[in-house]
């Protein structure tokens, strides 16, 4: 093991609209949470769309898969300290194998005096369809970007008028690939 | 794979049958040590090799021809920063740490691919590089965005759908100056005839020379050999390559009886050669990865400097 001294690893979590759930996109390293949603807008809002980002500690996740909910071994972490009282936790899950750009999406908040619980109640709530894997975050490590009109504005909308970056916006150039395809084996 | 004697086979059955069923590895889910390892070889040298790409298109921004073609090039390298964001993230999902990974880069222990040991000598490069090496990599790619590990697989689709906008503007690049002045045609087929044999190259061996290719093809990490990555590569190039008006530098170049194209031989001791270290450029790119991990100091320590008041005044 080398010595570590890297900046902690956030996990970020995009919105691309606002009918859409926050999905975890992947993560970044940094200093503090403000820079950590910085960071995060330059990697992963180069382009449209975007309205709301969320950076979290990944040592704050409680992840589970659906492999480890169903293992009959012995859990091999100890069980989490149970709080005096009820807090707010956001449940995050994974429900398809089918090919996307995002891990987790987000399913609702529920209350909980510790990460298990918080996930047990989650897996009732949410149970329409299969959960491939759990990701619980408590709410009180979670970072957003603002929502008001000007931190949008200035944030999110700025990468849609770089439309040059936008595969689109070159067209078809030459014959179309279709043309090259005739008389070719099959692939 | 003397590794696997280790597994218990009762594991490796069931992950075997999970990846027969076209289900995606997650961290948290059981995985062969050799898995593993395969895929932190593999996905950190991808990282390496978009960082190290930065260089030869990336000394081309100050000179760029038009505001436009400088915009563009500006976006596309800082995409290739977030591609290699996106893998080394990939990467840690499997317990490799950034740190550990920057070091083999900067040490020079890790690989990246060979093709940015060549020189961008003419802005024509910048365009050839766009249509050839992203259009190699994005065939790879487009591939791995199927692989069994769920990470590295969600990382290529993002990436793939991000390196069409190259691909597309190289070769909007190419076609202007295919159809340009006779100065403007010759400095595209030079590039191409620079470019050519490296693209076909880094795609990589011949599959029966891949010592890798066995493991990664069983577990699903790769769905296609590099020669049936190369073929799909060349019978996409080499019409529209030819429709530009360019000659391809390859006497033997010719279509099969089943309409593919097939290359002539490939030197594969030049491939070696660069591999090893004696490329044009390998000195080059390492003296300015580690030049700018140097210069970068001083915005690591202000930040951690930052970090530590915030969190003395916190307390």
């Amino acid at each position: 093991m080398t010595t570590e001294t890297q900046w902690p690893r956030w996990e970020v979590f995009k919105q691309d609209t606002p009918s859409k759930p926050h999905q975890a996109v992947g993560s970044v390293h940094a200093a503090d949470a403000q820079h950590a949603l910085v960071t995060a807008r330059t990697v992963f809002v180069r382009r449209p769309s975007a309205v709301s980002l969320w950076v979290v500690p990944a040592d704050a996740i409680f992840a589970k898969t659906a492999e480890e909910l169903q293992s009959r071994e012995a859990p091999s972490e100890a069980p989490s300290p149970l709080a005096e009282r009820p807090s707010p936790f956001l449940a995050f899950r994974k429900t398809s194998h089918k090919r996307s750009m995002t891990f987790v999406d987000f399913a609702g908040q529920v209350d909980a005096v510790s990460p298990e619980e918080a996930l047990d109640l989650a897996r009732e709530r949410f149970a329409d369809g299969v959960a491939l894997a759990w990701w619980i975050v408590p709410l009180g490590d979670v970072t957003k970007s603002d929502d008001d009109a000007d931190t949008i504005e200035s944030w999110f909308a700025p990468a849609k008028d770089k439309t040059y970056r936008q595969q689109s916006s070159y067209g078809v150039i030459g014959s179309h690939v279709s043309k090259h395809k005739q008389g070719r084996a099959t692939e | 794979m003397t590794t696997l004697i280790n597994e218990d086979p009762a594991k490796l059955a069931a992950f075997e049958a999970r990846i027969a069923r076209g289900e995606k590895i997650e961290p948290g889910d059981w995985m062969p040590a050799e898995y593993r390892r395969q895929l932190i070889r593999m996905i950190s040298q991808h990282a390496h090799s978009e960082y190290v790409g930065m260089l030869p298109e990336g000394a081309w921004i100050t000179r760029a021809p038009s505001l436009r073609r400088k915009m563009i090039l500006i976006a596309k390298v800082q995409d290739e920063a977030g591609h290699g964001q996106y893998l080394y993230h990939a990467a840690e999902t499997l317990g490799a740490t950034r740190e550990e990974m920057m070091d083999a880069l900067l040490t020079g222990r890790a690989k990246y691919s060979s093709i940015f040991n060549y020189p961008s000598l003419t802005w024509a490069d910048v365009g050839m590089i766009g249509w050839l090496v992203d259009g190699a990599a994005i065939r790879n790619q487009t591939m791995l965005a199927g692989c069994s590990y769920g990470p590295y697989s969600r990382a290529m689709v993002r990436i793939c759908s991000e390196e069409t906008f190259h691909h597309k503007q190289g070769k909007e690049m190419i076609l202007a100056y295919a159809n340009g002045t006779p100065k403007q045609r010759a400095m595209a087929q030079d590039a191409l005839d620079r470019w050519w044999w490296p693209s076909l190259m880094m795609l990589g061996p011949h599959d029966q020379d891949s010592p890798n290719s066995g493991p990664l093809m069983k577990w699903g990490i790769k769905l296609k050999s590099n020669d049936e990555v190369r073929q799909e590569f060349i019978n996409e190039h080499v019409p529209e390559l030819q429709e530009a008006g360019l000659t391809i530098p390859d006497p033997d170049l010719h279509q099969d009886e089943h309409g593919n194209w097939v290359h002539g031989p490939i030197d594969w001791s030049e491939f070696w050669r660069v591999v090893k270290g004696g490329g044009q450029c390998n000195k080059e790119r390492m003296d300015a990865r580690n030049d700018a991990h140097a210069e970068g100091a001083w915005v690591r320590e202000a930040m951690q400097a930052y970090a530590s008041r915030a969190l003395q005044a916190a307390d």
